[in-house]
């Protein structure tokens, strides 16, 4: 074992005792020495600092499983692993959602998303009736110009999101205006 | 890294010192105390089987008290690793239980071909799984109460492993209080259902333990 892992536990043990120069030292090195595992896994450097944040949160929680009389880096790395683990399974599942969402896109891709034959003006009363989400965002495309991604920053949603509501808008207001 | 210095700045501001939790050993050492003075509570209150002193003489039947016990024992403290996020850097230790689970079935195996002729089967059925459930609800709350003090991360293998023992402690009062030599009734009632409470105990464990 090296130095620099000694100091690892010997940090943890004064900060169990209490020290918070200690605890604030080792949370920094902890990041510093799970920064390049978390970077080498992930794609975006936000998405690198969220976890790594995750991290040191789960750490502070779950401090008092340490003793002090173990080596410290496994213990960090089994906490960094879950939590990055955790952050997959969920980043997976939410890219599985949006391509279910894509896919019900791409039966109506000959249809352009983003345009329609009619004017805004000639359909706005039964835009007004959409859920408001959805008016909205076809109000913001349509009628104010925004594009998707703008739509999206200025609702605080993905474009995907604003896209697949988008789509799901166009949906009702067709099949209303095919009565 | 603005925001991972913040972090740091606010945690470390409010960090007391804290009790480090106990080691593993004491830790199952606790539950099997616990849980052994259950068994025996329960069994002086329904009473211990009336043939008892015959059925000690039996090898088969010692054999399975053993290693049940065993399973009992070893998976109490491959829990009390897996409340560990490290398994307290003792893994193999932590997937023990395996080794007594694969006696236990050889041992019923053995026992069942043994059984010749075969023993009468009583008359009851499932009422002997109702009750093993019920008597291991007590041990099972209390190892997941003590458990989400901890941070489990295999929390769906630490819920199976934690109920399996406290089946364990369930299926060892009934061995011991229910007169009955019938290895058929006991696997299909006894023991095949300890199968799905450690299925079970994997959604449990997703469900309580998550942190």
């Amino acid at each position: 074992m090296t130095d620099r892992d000694d100091n690892l536990e010997s940090l943890m043990r004064q900060s169990l005792a209490g020290d918070q120069r200690a605890y604030a030292e080792l949370l920094r090195a902890t990041a510093r020495l799970l920064k390049p595992f978390l970077s080498r896994r992930l794609r975006f450097s936000n998405e690198v600092d969220d976890l790594l944040q995750e991290i040191l949160l789960s750490i502070h929680k779950a401090r008092h499983t340490y003793d002090g009389q173990r080596p410290y880096k496994p213990w960090v790395y089994a906490i960094a692993k879950f939590r990055l683990l955790d952050h997959l399974r969920a980043h997976y599942a939410d890219q599985l959602r949006t391509a279910e969402d894509y896919d019900e896109l791409e039966e109506i891709l000959p249809d352009d998303v983003t345009e329609t034959a009619l004017s805004y003006e000639s359909i706005s009363a039964e835009v007004e009736k959409l859920p408001e989400k959805q008016a909205t965002i076809l109000r913001l495309m349509h009628h104010d110009g925004y594009t998707a991604k703008e739509v999206a920053a200025k609702m605080g949603m993905n474009e995907s999101a604003v896209k697949v509501a988008a789509h799901r808008a166009y949906k009702i207001l067709r099949e209303r205006l095919e009565r | 890294m603005d925001n991972i210095e913040q972090l740091v700045e606010t945690l470390s501001k409010d960090v007391q010192p804290v009790k480090p939790a106990p080691h593993p050993y004491l830790l199952s050492l606790q539950w099997i105390g616990a849980a052994a003075l259950y068994l025996i509570v329960t069994l002086a209150l329904t009473g211990l089987r009336p043939d008892w002193r015959e059925s000690f003489v039996e090898p088969w039947f010692i054999a399975e008290i053993v290693t049940l016990l065993a399973l009992f024992i070893v998976s109490a403290l491959g829990t009390a690793l897996l409340a560990f996020p490290d398994l307290h850097q003792k893994r193999l230790l932590a997937f023990a239980p395996l080794v007594p689970a694969i006696l236990f079935v050889a041992v019923i195996l053995s026992a069942a071909l043994a059984d010749i002729p075969p023993a009468p089967l009583p008359e009851h059925s499932i009422e002997c799984t109702c009750s093993i459930l019920l008597t291991m609800l007590l041990p099972a709350l209390w190892t997941f109460y003590s458990l989400r003090r901890y941070a489990s991360t295999h929390y769906r293998l630490a819920g199976s492993i934690a109920l399996l023992s406290a089946f364990s402690v369930g299926a060892l009062w009934l061995r011991l209080h229910e007169v009955n030599d019938s290895i058929a009734h006991v696997v299909e009632w006894h023991y095949l259902p300890m199968l799905g409470v450690g299925l079970l105990g994997l959604w449990v464990g997703k469900l309580l333990l998550k942190w």
